[in-house]
């Protein structure tokens, strides 16, 4: 660890971090692969197949272009699953401290 | 009908409002205002979120897109997949920890106790308020224009429109406004003001909450009427396949013999092209003066597509006696031009872009535009502020997450489907939502079903703009007069001079937004990479890194800002419009985030680190 001032700290030990800020910055981290992820898999295939042969009929499947079925349809459904996936079982509670109401309800009692 | 609808909706909006500032009462002001006491349960945390996302943009300018694009938007929009994931999950947790412990009320105030800094907690509150008013004009100008699509058949509004007009003729900036645009704007600004001085956050959440519902009930409403009346999904795209876009042309409109008297043909007006064959749109009223048989030249709208302009010819009333005649070549698309098949596939076709409307670099853009400015924008930010609990958080994210499914795609589905029951809307793309709404309800033999429909788009504005009127005047009297100017204004003062100042920032609004720019999307978009430009990025660091210096904050708030604004300001000096400067096709925003990561990053390294008192108050296994 290294000083920089008084007082201050160059950049703290991982075990000096509270519990509930190091599984944020892991929920944070996932949630920037999800994104990588996603926009590897529209770009990528829209890129691809979204600009459709010069001359040809569209390929409709149930009534939408193939293009958007593959490309934005099915990966939007995936990433509703996904987010479910995360916000129910992979997300953390974490104690956020007191609320306002709850502050003025302590006060109050005391 | 249709205003009957509209207006019973108006009464619950007013009803809620009431009823918040009821509950409020018994609470401390300030937090109660801004922030509705950090309580806001799983429902209201949703739905409120969900409705400020989804702005007038989502509902007036998003449509009119689609409409002139056609289904490459859906590859546009396509980040919104996972937005509820990263725009909410990104930072709410975090932030709403962070904003307890410091026991701040905005976004500024948690920066400044963050980092114990008066500089960065300025320069925070001078950023909110300077793009978040961009937004408030957007917001009025949306308002405002689906107003005046729904009165403009009501005989009293007309006679209100030509009092007004004649009562502001010769008045300096107000008198060169549209009359009915005008009458329009001031009802809408006053409606919001009221409602939003009167009850605070909580009555912002709540009127947010009814339209979240409107706006889920009118999208789901229209997506059904539109699938049955274009004869299914399939055979609407099979149709737009063989499209061809719209040409412009100048024409002169003739009658048989001369008009006694002025014969005036309204925008929106179709003709047949002399011999027949050809059909027009006008894009501006036209008129025949009095003893005279042609009128001189307007701008006009030519139908392409064979199918479309047979379907237009049995609108077109069949004694009609006046013909347009051709002024001037007509004009097609930069990419597009006589192509089947441009509204079904990417890129899309443009007007003035050659490469079309959305190549693979812009797309990446948007991608991470939406999410990432989604995440950066105060006005969500001071939301993940106030929900109550982790739980709640979770479930709003799920809940947000089938909204958004439900709300952007088969908005792409429903205007799509436009283009074969709406032709030739690209006189004035940006009403196409209401003109939907309209003749959707029409078809459909239930009239006042549009009241409710159009609610929808109303509801996003109005739902949008109360949360940035909130906003600014949050930084206004909280960031600089209670912080800087009077620590020790009593409630009383407080309660006062917010009133004060949420009504003269609407009023501010309405002023500033009478000549508004065309169209309303691009100041959407100017505002939110705005804020996403100088709060993204600096807020993530300001969360996830100890090591985060206030001179590095001011550095990349400053920077990403400036990029936004150098990057908008060589794109007007290029092409004289509100136009971003591409580089290397990616929008500014990216750029900013680019630079604004730089600046946070070297600048912490440089400078001295913050206390290690402040860092164990925020990161600290003792939290407090």
């Amino acid at each position: 660890m290294e000083e920089s001032q008084e007082g201050s700290i160059e950049e703290p030990p991982v075990e000096d971090l509270a519990a509930s800020f190091r599984q944020s910055r892991k929920e944070f981290w996932f949630m920037v692969m999800t994104w990588v992820a996603f926009a590897a898999w529209t770009l990528g295939f829209n890129f691809l197949f979204a600009k459709g042969e010069e001359g040809e009929a569209v390929e409709v499947v149930f009534g939408i272009p193939k293009w958007v079925v593959f490309g934005i349809a099915i990966p939007w459904m995936i990433a509703l699953g996904l987010t479910i996936w995360f916000a129910m079982f992979y997300m953390k509670d974490t104690d956020l401290g007191h609320t306002d109401e709850e502050y003025a309800n302590e006060k109050g009692e005391a | 009908m249709a205003l009957i609808s509209f207006g019973i909706y108006l009464a619950f909006v007013f009803l809620l409002a009431l009823l918040a500032n009821r509950v409020g009462k018994s609470k401390p002001f300030v937090s109660e205002y801004f922030l509705g006491s950090k309580s806001i349960g799983l429902w209201a945390f949703a739905l409120t979120y969900a409705a400020t996302a989804a702005s007038g943009g989502s509902f007036m300018g998003f449509p009119s897109l689609i409409y002139t694009h056609g289904w490459v938007l859906a590859w546009w929009i396509a980040g919104y997949m996972v937005v509820p994931m990263i725009a909410l999950g990104l930072l709410a947790k975090r932030l709403n920890q962070v904003g307890r412990i410091a026991g701040a009320i905005t976004i500024p105030e948690m920066l400044r106790h963050r980092f114990n800094s008066q500089m960065v907690g300025n320069l925070a509150t001078f950023l909110v308020v300077f793009f978040m008013f961009f937004f408030l004009m957007a917001q009025f100008k949306a308002g405002a224009e689906i107003m005046a699509t729904l009165l403009e058949g009501v005989p009293v509004y007309q006679k209100l429109v030509v009092g007004v007009e004649s009562a502001t003729a010769g008045l300096p900036w107000i008198g060169n406004a549209r009359a009915d645009y005008l009458l329009c704007l001031i009802v809408f600004a006053i409606s919001v003001i009221v409602y939003t001085t009167f009850g605070g956050f909580r009555a912002v959440v709540w009127t947010d909450v009814m339209q979240g519902i409107v706006m889920g009930i009118g999208v789901v409403v229209m997506l059904v009427l539109v699938i049955s009346q274009v004869g299914g999904l399939g055979n609407a795209t099979r149709q737009l396949d063989e499209m061809t876009p719209p040409k412009f042309v100048s024409v002169t409109i003739a009658s048989e013999a001369p008009v006694e008297k002025d014969l005036r043909l309204p925008r929106g007006e179709w003709l047949l092209v002399k011999g027949g064959y050809e059909v027009i749109r006008l894009g501006s009223a036209a008129t025949i003066p009095a003893k005279s048989e042609v009128s001189a030249p307007v701008d006009a709208l030519l139908i392409t597509t064979p199918a479309e302009r047979d379907r237009v010819k049995r609108r077109i009333d069949a004694d009609l006696k006046i013909t347009a005649s051709m002024a001037s070549e007509p004009k097609g698309y930069a990419y597009g031009e006589d192509k089947k098949g441009v509204y079904v596939h990417a890129p899309g076709p443009h007007r003035i872009n050659p490469a079309g409307f959305l190549g693979v670099m812009l797309a990446l853009s948007f991608f991470a535009f939406w999410n990432f400015s989604g995440a950066g924008q105060p006005s969500y930010m001071v939301r993940q502020m106030a929900f109550r609990d982790t739980p709640t958080l979770r479930r709003s994210m799920v809940m947000v997450a089938f909204y958004f499914s439900l709300i952007y795609f088969p908005l792409v589905i429903i205007f799509t489907c436009a283009r074969i029951l709406l032709p030739g809307m690209e006189i004035y793309p940006d009403r196409v939502m209401p003109e939907m709404a309209n003749v959707l309800t029409q078809n459909a033999g239930v009239p006042w079903l549009a009241g409710l429909l159009v609610a929808a788009p109303f509801a996003a504005v109005m739902s949008s703009v109360d949360s940035f009127l909130l906003l600014v005047s949050s930084g206004v009297v909280r960031d600089i007069y209670q912080e800087s100017i009077n620590p020790k204004a009593s409630e009383k003062q407080i309660k006062r001079l917010t009133y004060i100042v949420t009504v003269s920032v609407g009023v501010l609004g309405v002023f500033a937004v009478l000549h508004p720019p065309e169209f309303l999307q691009d100041l959407i978009v100017f505002a939110s990479a705005g804020l996403g430009a100088c709060f993204l990025m600096p807020m993530i660091f300001a969360l996830y890194w100890p090591r985060t210096t206030p001179a590095a904050m001011a550095a990349g708030m400053g920077s990403g800002g400036l990029v936004i604004l150098i990057l908008y300001l060589i794109g007007y000096l290029q092409t004289r419009e509100f136009q971003e400067y591409r580089l290397f096709d990616l929008h500014p925003f990216i750029w900013s985030v680019i630079v604004s990561t730089l600046c946070l990053y070297f600048v912490s390294r440089s400078t001295p680190a913050i206390s290690i008192t402040l860092r164990e108050r925020f990161f600290g296994k003792e939290q407090k």
